[in-house]
């Protein structure tokens, strides 16, 4: 692997995820995460060389949804700027790649919008094939299901080993203050729940929630005065497959496994099993266990999201970036983990899967 | 930039108001397909796939490169979706750039495209908001205030607009690929109806389906294919906020900064004397003379001068938009990667009939929002 700069994530802050901000439109709320970010790394706005927002026009319910958004990022004067529509964990990843191309040493990435003023799984039906899959009325929780129960016959996995899972997210979204749903639930609790589209539950499935996202990432030079433990980033790759849910084997994730494997050896980590923490963007306890088997990681493992992942809280475009946001929280915060894999997903069925590798070292000399 | 970049294959489609003979993937891959045969590869040679559009509500499908993965070749690429309203184009092939010139990635696809005919760009571009006034009717309607102010702050007469349509009609003439062709006269402008004051019905864009790919790639892949590259020596892309006291539209701050970039980073001194051509993003013929100023090619109020001096006709000093540009082909997300491509098959010196003679330095702008993104690229023929 070639030399890369070395780049870190300095800041990050999060608004609680809620069901929904009645007394707040999407920009309202993003404000304050990114003058939080910025005074957590002790810098105004100019010191920021660049910016990159991921939102989605369908969120918002109107076209140019984002424009709105450069207001609150302070692009007075005009400054360097790009807009994603995608999870604003991808606005990290194309933020780290301009960095590496030297033209800027500093980078603010912010995602929002506000899922509560829609119905999502009718808008996230859009997202499908027009002609063949949207006009039949599939949506996110149906597709899932489908992936669900091809796991399922495939592996063996039972509906209490799903419940299991999801009890495990939910013990560990007790213990984050941002989280939506932040009281435990057991197994047996959750086998209770009615089902959503079998075999997924209600509670096997995340909440509408909503919430407002700011990271901050520097290069080497500048990241050390802007945090006191940096999260260096020492890999990360992103890969996208085929969406034609019948071109592909919903059992397992493809591009999970390319994009990790092509993070892990950037990052000189021989395998998944090797990181302290690993927070996964996982929608329903099936999508959990698929990616522990791309990962080869154990099903039910201590490092798994102690944030309670996406199922205590799913903010939708800013569900991954929370993610990086979490393993940067392990690796600067207190429990100074050494390293850290952040995963993003965006698309039905875990079409779309990106991973970040961070770590408490620069990764290059 | 770390290394140089370069544009190694340019595609395009046939434009029409309703390419009815292709679906959204079907349109997509015509220009793709159409990029990778100019550059000589195949999809396996491509690392890494950038796309852009603008909202996805003009064909009513939500993040539609998920569901275009395939028909762009992407299947188990990363997948770059960029959307920064008109200026989507453009910025999405500086993220293109971008990706070669962090040393991650050799060969870059990137596509940008619209169909409109598959919605109502008027109703999808008109939205009805809380608490704001639905003054809006689509583009037109914000834009047309601020040509009226142009007109008054510089005196620029009520014959420019016609005249800048009716020469993009005469450039489209030479592009086989432009959506309307038909040559009008300046007099047949000016008895066209007024929709937006004072922007009159020939003085507006089209609405079009089409996609424009291209190739990018290091100075090493470049030097490996069959055509000679068009050297991307500076591309940037700036944004200003829409509520801020002392923002002028007319010429806007975003623009200034952006073109000053580009030309500090590319070495250039005075835009006028050494870019041969530039293709801008005019989508109301009142744009033409407002961004020869905002892009420097003259003093602020000479703008409509150069019009009326015919110095921006196709053979004169600064050809604009040899292609005839946005007014004769709008699929708007594709509309400023057209700008782009267009800056580097000049350069490339394979425009065919719409060729500018001697071009060593093209300049390719797009903008969006209200006046508020701008992105652009300066391409030579070295680097």
């Amino acid at each position: 692997m070639a030399r890369l700069r070395n780049v870190a994530v300095v800041g990050f802050a999060q608004a609680p995820i809620v069901a929904r901000d009645e007394h707040r439109i999407a920009t309202e709320m993003l404000y304050p995460e990114i003058r939080r970010a910025l005074a957590a790394c002790g810098v105004e706005r100019d010191a920021i060389d660049y910016q990159v927002a991921g939102s989605a026009d369908y969120l918002d319910g109107r076209p140019f949804g984002f424009v709105t958004a450069l207001d609150v990022m302070g692009a007075w004067p005009p400054r360097q700027d790009l807009h994603l529509e995608m999870d604003a964990a991808f606005a990290a990843y194309y933020a780290w790649v301009r960095m590496q191309a030297g033209d800027c040493d500093t980078a603010l990435v912010c995602g929002y919008g506000k899922t509560s003023e829609g119905e999502p799984r009718r808008v996230l039906n859009l997202q499908l094939d027009p002609y063949y899959h949207a006009a039949i009325g599939l949506e996110p929780v149906a597709t899932a299901a489908l992936q669900a129960s091809a796991y399922m016959a495939r592996t063996g996995v039972t509906d209490r080993d799903l419940a299991a899972v999801a009890a495990r997210n939910r013990g560990a979204g007790a213990r984050n203050p941002d989280a939506q749903l932040r009281a435990p639930a057991t197994a047996e609790e959750l086998l209770r729940t009615p089902w959503a589209v079998e075999p997924l539950r209600e509670g096997y499935l995340p909440p509408v929630g909503e919430s407002a996202v700011c990271l901050v990432l520097a290069a080497e030079g500048k990241a050390e005065a802007m945090c006191d433990q940096p999260a260096w980033i020492h890999g990360a790759d992103q890969r996208i497959e085929l969406q034609t849910l019948g071109a592909r084997d919903l059992t397992r994730s493809a591009g999970a496994t390319l994009a990790a494997e092509k993070a892990l050896a950037m990052a000189g980590v021989g395998r998944a099993g090797d990181i302290d923490v690993v927070e996964l963007c996982a929608t329903t306890p099936a999508e959990e266990l698929i990616l522990c088997d791309a990962l080869g990681l154990e099903a039910h493992a201590s490092s798994l999201s102690p944030s309670g992942g996406p199922l205590c809280g799913h903010p939708i475009m800013m569900t991954g970036l929370i993610r990086l946001g979490e393993a940067f929280r392990q690796v600067s915060g207190r429990a100074r983990a050494r390293r850290a894999l952040a995963h993003a997903a965006q698309g039905h069925c875990l079409q779309h899967n990106l991973f970040f590798v961070l770590g408490a070292e620069r990764r290059w000399a | 930039m770390k290394r140089p970049v370069a544009v190694v294959g340019v595609g395009q489609t046939h434009h029409a108001s309703r390419r009815s003979d292709v679906s959204i993937p079907g349109l997509v891959r015509e220009a793709v397909d159409r990029a990778l045969l100019d550059a000589g590869l195949e999809h396996a040679d491509i690392d890494a796939v950038v796309m852009g559009k603008a909202p996805d509500q003009l064909e009513g499908v939500m993040q539609p490169e998920q569901f275009l993965a395939g028909a762009v070749g992407a299947h188990l690429k990363p997948l770059v979706r960029v959307h920064t309203a008109g200026s989507v184009g453009a910025s999405t092939a500086l993220t293109a750039v971008t990706h070669v010139a962090s040393g991650l990635f050799e060969r870059v696809l990137t596509v940008a495209w619209e169909k409109q005919s598959e919605g109502n760009a008027m109703w999808a571009l008109s939205p009805n908001l809380p608490f704001t006034p639905p003054l809006v009717a689509g583009a037109g309607g914000f834009f047309a205030p601020f040509c009226r102010a142009y007109m008054a702050r510089t005196g620029c007469p009520p014959h420019i607009g016609p005249v800048v349509a009716a020469n993009a009609r005469a450039n489209a003439g030479r592009n086989e690929y432009a959506h309307l062709r038909e040559p009008i006269t300046v007099e047949d402008v000016m008895q066209s109806p007024v929709l937006w004051d004072p922007i009159r019905y020939l003085e507006t864009c089209p609405s079009s389906d089409g996609a424009c790919a291209l190739v990018v790639a290091s100075a090493e892949a470049a030097r490996k294919g069959p055509r000679k590259p068009a050297w991307v020596k500076a591309g940037y892309s700036y944004a200003e906020a829409m509520w801020v006291p002392g923002r002028d539209q007319v010429n806007p701050q975003a623009g200034r900064r952006c073109a000053q970039a580009v030309y500090e980073r590319a070495g250039i001194r005075d835009p006028w004397k050494e870019i041969q051509v530039v293709e801008m993003y005019v989508p109301f013929a009142w744009f033409e003379p407002m961004w020869l100023e905002n892009l420097g090619f003259c003093d602020l109020g000479e703008g409509w001068k150069v019009v009326d001096r015919g110095e921006q006709k196709f053979g004169a000093h600064l050809p604009v938009n040899p292609s005839g540009g946005v007014l004769c082909t709008n699929p708007i997300g594709a509309s400023g990667m057209l700008r782009l491509g267009e800056a580097a098959l000049q350069v490339m010196g394979r425009a065919g009939a719409r060729q500018v003679p001697g071009v060593r330095n093209a300049l390719g702008h797009a903008y969006g929002g209200g006046a508020q993104y701008f992105a652009m690229w300066l391409v030579s023929d070295e680097p």
